[in-house]
């Protein structure tokens, strides 16, 4: 039990002088990789170079929503597996990741988005995922508190339910993930900052760090938001990546209310209710590319007045804490993952945006196939980040996005 | 309880009574009482039980850092009894309990706290692996303090401001209201925010003498005077400050009292100097069982008896770590309260003159001493007292604790505003540093405790806000430093962390029953981190806030290292600084959308209105949703849309025409007078984003139109798209200014003709024909055939003002021919059998042009022009495995059409149908698909996937578009 405690990871903060892979961000999807590398390819001598520590990043700032009813062929299958192994990794790392498989309820306002979830919906099932488009009626017994009248400026044409979906405790994820990488035998290094890539004749050869260099065929950059500034700065690769902040909050704890997670694309707004009980919403992002993880004052006004159109009783209820974090949008709002291309031993997975976290334990999973064997798996091809010199983005956002690096 | 009358300082006005109903009982107060008041003066010690032990809390600091009074306030949960002022008739409930606050159900929930070790969810409820369904649905009926019913109504009306001011001060205690005078005398807008309901801070309740003769509340009543004469101070009593943004943005809520119009209001300020004055909390003293009720801090029983005339009990112990908790004791003893000793954390450094005030009054004292450990069941019974080294015990009976450990600055808004905080060893304080430019701290959250000192500080701040805006002060400035500098400095503060304690029970988060044992489960477990701590725990996570946990948790966290180079380090400080309700935070917010010059008659005609991004549209004008009446109308005889939501845009200026070329695929030099041209913009992926007419209007003058989405993004899209040019035009967005009319039908022509002065034969005006009319000799009408519906069709702008006036004049004029509005819904049937495309609708984000089959309006040659999306057309011009528009009829011509969005299947998702609707014109279903390129080819089969389809897929088969009227002819009549 906890209360008597082991150590979850290693102290240790010395870094070897070399590695069989090295990994770029204490984040999810890099302990993740790590993970899955130590335990299902044996390769456990690993270093996760963090430069603030486990979780600073994204993964403890996100709204903890999974869910697989993503409207793409490519995207699907992903993130159905990444459903599925929530419990699995929760027995496996025997740390309670608390999947809460509540279910969400995406909310149309018009014709329009009804049609696109028509075809979200009828992809999923395809695919045999559980998605459905239900009306206004369904989805007021769904959720009670719903305004489900025409008073709304945007009204409720239906939704589409996902059942299968649910939240995850993010943090848990976090240290879930650094245990068991950890007793594998993998190195998880806080506080440490990579200030630079090392090849040689097209091959990665080593890592620069502010505590000394590390000599490594492998590197993994998983640096979320920092990812692109990695790529460029160190490698001179470029990245049509974004990065905006977004921004959530929670409210004061309150009995259960909301039994679903809810979220309306045209109101930018979701809305879920932890275990704890406390309502925890946020939606989009600031319009500008920024690296700030500053609130805003416009942001919590604008989901205020969201929150209570859809869900009048929440006027009664206090946000109590505000937060931000770095999205880093590709044009597609679907990742890059690459690797080997054009540097031997260099792999990217990034520009995850806003899903980051609900693929982050299949993505690692495949990528550590990907750095085990040096081979692309499949269902990873099509996030190439060489589709975006081909125009052929991947239509995982049905609208038109603007957000160019330079704007 | 008898309450003390006639103090100088009361803030009450015990002639006027009030009363709460209180978990069904009647309660009487006086005016002025805030409910945890009235409540504590009736006798209530317990007012909630704990989140997740259900240990009974009690009235701790009085100004709202704990969710120990949190009550259910009119079914409204979570209320902070602390800071609501009694309404009379209020229905106050506790909260959190199974049973009352005395005796509560879950209380047993206390003993198993051995079980709860820091993050214990973590390591059971999953094996086995059914069990967490059900743990899920117990941990979310524990978890949670007050509820909520979902449909509960919030009354009372919330209200939003906006003012500026040129210097904002926050905090109107002595060091507040001393730069707000220092500013107003200079002439500024000042603007002071004081989140209690008067001013005054901590002098309000102080009688301790300021000046030989001037008590300290009279001095601060002084002030508040003079600031109420001030003209240019606009006085905001009741605000919490919420938010700090950039560039002095600060944001509060203001809770209305009686006499005003909304019960709470946002107020948002933009400042060109802010000076922050909020004071210090007291910092929680740790013990064993330091949440007991009757244990408080010295400012919650200093006031509770010098602001409300409640004597926080009857026999008292003080265990306090700062000269203000020996103030308190003194004056409480001469006010009646009985007090049985004053144990002080400090062993030397309190202030000489006030030990013998304490033995003048037998109050024996005990510095180097502290409260170990409170007992009592419930509520407080004893308290033992040690030395230091926990060597030497002594227990005393009492049934109120005054513990407080020392001060601890409010430096939210700074932290919100970007200062870094650093930990003082001198104060023990979190001091700010690194303070943005145009901000600036006063007062006691520097460590001063001189009132003087306090004045002046505040002063200073004053005179330095003065000075960024603008004005030439600084030899005043230099002056208040010089006489700033005689005055006594930053106090030593007491750094004292936790009393020797042997329990388990030592508290140091209230709100998420954190315990100084959590905070040690969790360092072992490896989160060396406060901030990781603070999320492995949940220390400080709470509605509180961090008010009790803030500034303690850092400190013991550094002491368990015990690692000399850890600095303490807070945690980051978060908005909004106050618990903000989401009704003050929305203010006046209500639903708003653009109606269209002719809304009300369209609503009036039976228009089915819906919401189509901004506007309010007529979707149908009948009750069948296929619209069949409205389309046949247009068909065989004529109807009237109202457009008036496409984009209208004028750009003129010598280079307008190089802007068009820039941001249109098509030649724009093609673009003449009397003739419209259709083109269309794409992204830099040459995906299709837009589509529109253009015509010329003079020489460098044109209008044109898009589509009612890009309406507010072309104007900034083309300045973009030009703005390394330096090109002299200049874009006009007429969108508003604009109604349009579109007139189609067979019998268009008739109707018009009978309105226009000009001829509108089709020889004289030919489709794609611009032409600009008086209707009656009045209104005038830019006229354009085009064709989106497919037929003979006039599509009217006209001067939003007489856009109605056109309307009813072509109502009148067509009645002869029973003309009738048709609605989006029928000119989408309308657009689609002539295979027309609504960008959106058959276009993604992905389409490129070619995709859509639009590939011509292309020209390759304008290299010059550096036409947005041209490289991306070339290079994708020749990919055919991308999805490709076409068109289809379904196989079995009596099967019903699919519906929009359904994937098209081959083994994997291949496609998507765009928009299907029967056809009342072919009397089969059509539809458009995006298709992959192989499934392109005419007469290919396409399998569609419905969903909820049970496997049964449809068929339909690829033909050529359009479907009605191929040649075009209907449309060039």
């Amino acid at each position: 039990m906890l209360g008597r405690g082991k150590r979850l990871w290693s102290r240790s903060k010395r870094l070897k002088s070399s590695y069989d892979a090295v990994i770029i961000g204490g984040g999810l999807h890099g302990l993740a990789t790590a993970y899955f590398l130590a335990t299902r390819h044996g390769m456990n001598h690993v270093a996760v170079v963090e430069k603030r520590y486990i979780g600073f990043g994204g993964a403890g700032r996100n709204t903890a929503i999974v869910r697989a009813n993503q409207r793409t062929q490519e995207n699907l299958p992903l993130y159905k597996e990444a459903l599925e192994l929530w419990p699995v990794l929760t027995q496996e790392l025997d740390f309670n990741l608390m999947f809460y498989n509540c279910g969400n309820l995406n909310l149309a306002h018009s014709e329009a988005a009804l049609k696109a979830m028509r075809l979200q919906v009828a992809s999923a099932q395809f695919h045999g995922i559980d998605s459905r488009l239900i009306d206004p009626k369904e989805c007021k017994e769904l959720v009670p508190a719903l305004d489900v009248s025409d008073r709304l400026r945007y009204p409720i044409y239906g939704g589409m339910y996902h059942p299968p979906g649910g939240i995850v405790r993010h943090d848990a994820v976090v240290w879930g993930l650094a245990s068991g990488a950890s007793q594998k035998g993998v190195d998880i290094i806080q506080g440490v900052a990579v200030t630079g890539i090392g090849v040689q004749g097209g091959r990665i050869t080593s890592v620069e760090t502010d505590h000394g260099t590390i000599t490594t065929p492998r590197v993994l950059n998983a640096a979320g938001a920092y990812a692109a500034a990695i790529s460029c700065e160190m490698l001179g690769m470029r990245l049509p990546i974004s990065v905006l902040t977004i921004q959530a909050m929670v409210t004061q704890p309150l009995k259960p209310i909301l039994h679903h997670v809810i979220s309306s694309g045209t109101y930018h707004c979701y809305a879920n209710q932890t275990l704890k009980g406390e309502v925890a919403t946020g939606a989009h992002m600031d319009p500008w590319p920024n690296y700030t993880t500053q609130c805003t004052a416009h942001y919590i006004k604008h989901q205020a007045e969201a929150l209570t159109q859809l869900l009048p009783c929440l006027k009664g209820v206090k946000f109590m804490r505000a937060w931000a974090g770095l999205a880093d949008m590709t044009p597609d709002m679907a990742p890059i993952i690459d690797g080997n291309d054009p540097v031997r031993g260099y792999y990217l997975d990034c520009g995850w945006g806003y899903f980051g976290f609900k693929s982050c334990v299949v993505t690692g999973k495949y990528l550590a196939d990907f750095m085990a064997s040096g081979v692309c798996p499949q269902i990873l091809r099509p996030f190439t980040g060489r589709r975006f010199e081909q125009h052929r983005l991947m239509g995982e956002t049905p609208a038109l996005v603007h957000y160019s690096p330079d704007n | 309880m008898k309450r003390l009358a006639g103090l100088p300082t009361l803030r009450v006005n015990s002639a006027r009574a009030v009363s709460i109903e209180y978990d069904g009982k009647r309660f009487h107060g006086v005016e002025g009482d805030t409910v945890a008041t009235l409540l504590y003066a009736n006798g209530t010690r317990i007012f909630s039980r704990s989140l997740k032990y259900h240990r009974p809390r009690g009235l701790y600091s009085l100004d709202g850092q704990s969710s120990n009074t949190y009550v259910d306030v009119d079914d409204i949960p979570n209320v902070c009894a602390e800071n609501t002022f009694v309404g009379n008739g209020m229905r106050v409930e506790p909260q959190n309990v199974l049973g009352t606050p005395e005796h509560d159900w879950m209380a047993f929930m206390d003993k198993l706290s051995w079980a709860m070790p820091a993050g214990f969810y973590y390591t059971i409820f999953h094996k086995p692996a059914r069990l967490w369904p059900i743990a899920v649905r117990h941990i979310r009926k524990t978890a949670g303090l007050g509820s909520l019913s979902p449909d509960v109504e919030l009354r009372g009306r919330f209200d939003q401001i906006y003012p500026a001011a040129d210097v904002c001060i926050i905090g109107a205690g002595p060091a507040g209201m001393s730069a707000a005078l220092a500013a107003a005398a200079q002439k500024l807008r000042v603007i002071l925010l004081e989140s209690r309901p008067w001013l005054g801070g901590y002098f309000d309740y102080r009688t301790r003498n300021h000046k030989p003769g001037m008590p300290l509340y009279l001095r601060g009543r002084q002030l508040a005077d003079q600031l109420e004469q001030a003209p240019n101070i606009r006085i905001f009593k009741h605000t919490a400050v919420i938010g700090c943004y950039s560039n002095n943005l600060i944001t509060a809520f203001q809770r209305g009292s009686e006499a005003d119009c909304f019960a709470e209001r946002y107020v948002q300020i933009r400042a060109e100097s802010v000076v922050v004055a909020t004071g210090c909390i007291e910092r929680p003293l740790l013990f064993e069982n330091n949440d007991r009720p009757g244990i408080m801090q010295i400012g919650c029983a200093h006031r509770l008896a010098r602001t409300w005339g409640v004597l926080a009990g009857e026999q008292a112990v003080f265990s306090i770590g700062h000269d203000l908790g020996i103030e308190a004791a003194i004056d409480l003893h001469d006010l009646g309260l009985s007090i049985a000793c004053v144990a002080d954390v400090r062993e030397d450094g309190c202030d000489p003159a006030l030990p013998p005030q304490l033995e003048a009054r037998n109050i024996p004292f005990y510095p180097g001493w502290v409260a170990a450990k409170a007992h009592g069941r419930k509520v407080l019974k004893k308290v033992t007292l040690t030395n230091l080294s926990g060597v030497c015990k002594q227990q005393f009976d009492c049934d109120t604790l005054v513990a407080s450990a020392g001060l601890t600055p409010v430096t939210g808004p700074l932290a919100l505003a970007g200062a870094r905080l650093e930990y003082d060893a001198h104060t023990g304080y979190f001091l700010p540093t690194g303070i943005p430019q145009k901000m600036h701290a006063a007062g006691r959250m520097l460590g001063l405790e001189d009132p003087t000192a306090i004045e002046l500080s505040g002063r200073l701040a004053g005179l330095r806000a003065v000075a960024d805006c603008g004005m030439a002060v600084g030899a005043t400035i230099s002056g208040v430093e010089e006489e700033l500098a005689k005055l006594p400095g930053p106090a030593r503060g007491s750094k004292f962390v936790v009393a020797p304690v042997e329990g388990k029970k030592t508290f140091v988060c209230f709100d998420e029953d954190v315990t100084i044992q959590n905070i040690d489960q969790a360092m072992r477990l490896g989160f060396d981190v406060t901030e990781l701590i603070k999320r492995f725990t949940s220390a400080g996570t709470g509605p509180g806030q961090g008010g009790i946990a803030g500034h303690n948790l850092p400190l013991y966290v550094a002491l368990t290292h015990r690692s000399p180079d850890l600095h303490p380090r807070p945690t980051t400080v978060r908005p909004p600084l106050v618990p903000t309700l989401l009704a003050t935070y929305a203010g006046t917010n209500h639903p708003m959308s653009k109606r269209t010059p002719v809304h009300a008659s369209q609503v009036a005609a039976g228009g089915v209105m819906e919401r189509l991004q901004p506007w309010q549209r007529a979707r149908r004008f009948c009750a069948d949703t296929t619209a069949r009446a409205e389309i046949e109308n247009v068909r065989t005889n004529v109807g009237m849309l109202d457009a008036s939501t496409l984009g209208k845009f004028r750009i003129f200026g010598p280079d307008a025409l190089k802007a068009l070329q820039r941001v249109y695929v098509s030649d724009m030099a093609r673009v003449s007078t009397g003739r419209m041209y259709y083109s269309a913009m794409c992204n830099e992926d040459g995906c299709v984003i837009d589509d529109g007419v253009a015509t010329q209007i003079a020489e460098n003058d044109y209008y044109f139109t898009t589509s009612t989405g890009r309406a507010g993004e072309t104007s900034e899209w083309i300045r973009y798209h030009t703005r390394y040019d330096r090109w002299d035009f200049h874009i006009i967005n007429l969108t508003d200014a604009y109604g349009v009319i579109n007139l189609a039908g067979p019998n268009a022509r008739k109707v018009l003709e009978k309105v226009v002065d000009g001829a509108v034969s089709n020889e004289a005006f030919p489709f794609l024909g611009f032409r600009e009319f008086m209707v009656h000799g009045a209104i005038p009408v830019r006229a354009m055939r085009l064709g989106f519906v497919g037929e003979l069709s006039f599509e009217l702008h006209v001067p939003s003002s007489y856009m109605q006036s056109l309307w009813d004049i072509l109502e009148e004029a067509g009645e002869e021919f029973a003309i009738w509005n048709f609605g989006l819904e029928a000119q989408n049937t309308l657009r689609l059998e002539k295979g027309h495309v609504i960008l959106g609708s058959e276009s993604e984000q992905r389409t490129t042009l070619h995709d859509i089959g639009l590939g011509f309006f292309w020209h390759r040659d304008k290299l010059e022009a550096q036409t947005v999306g041209a490289v991306a057309l070339k290079q994708t011009e020749n990919d055919t495995s991308r999805l490709k528009l076409v068109g289809f009829k379904m196989e079995e011509p009596a099967a019903r059409a699919p519906r929009d969005g359904s994937p098209i299947v081959a083994e994997r998702i291949r496609g998507y149908v765009c928009t299907a609707r029967y056809s009342y014109a072919l009397k089969e279903p059509v539809g458009m698909a995006l298709v992959e390129g192989y499934l392109a080819k005419n007469a290919t089969r396409l399998t569609i996937f419905e969903d909820d389809c049970k496997g049964e897929l449809m068929k339909a088969k690829v033909v050529p578009m359009p479907f009605y009227d191929p040649t075009g002819k209907r449309m060039r009549m």
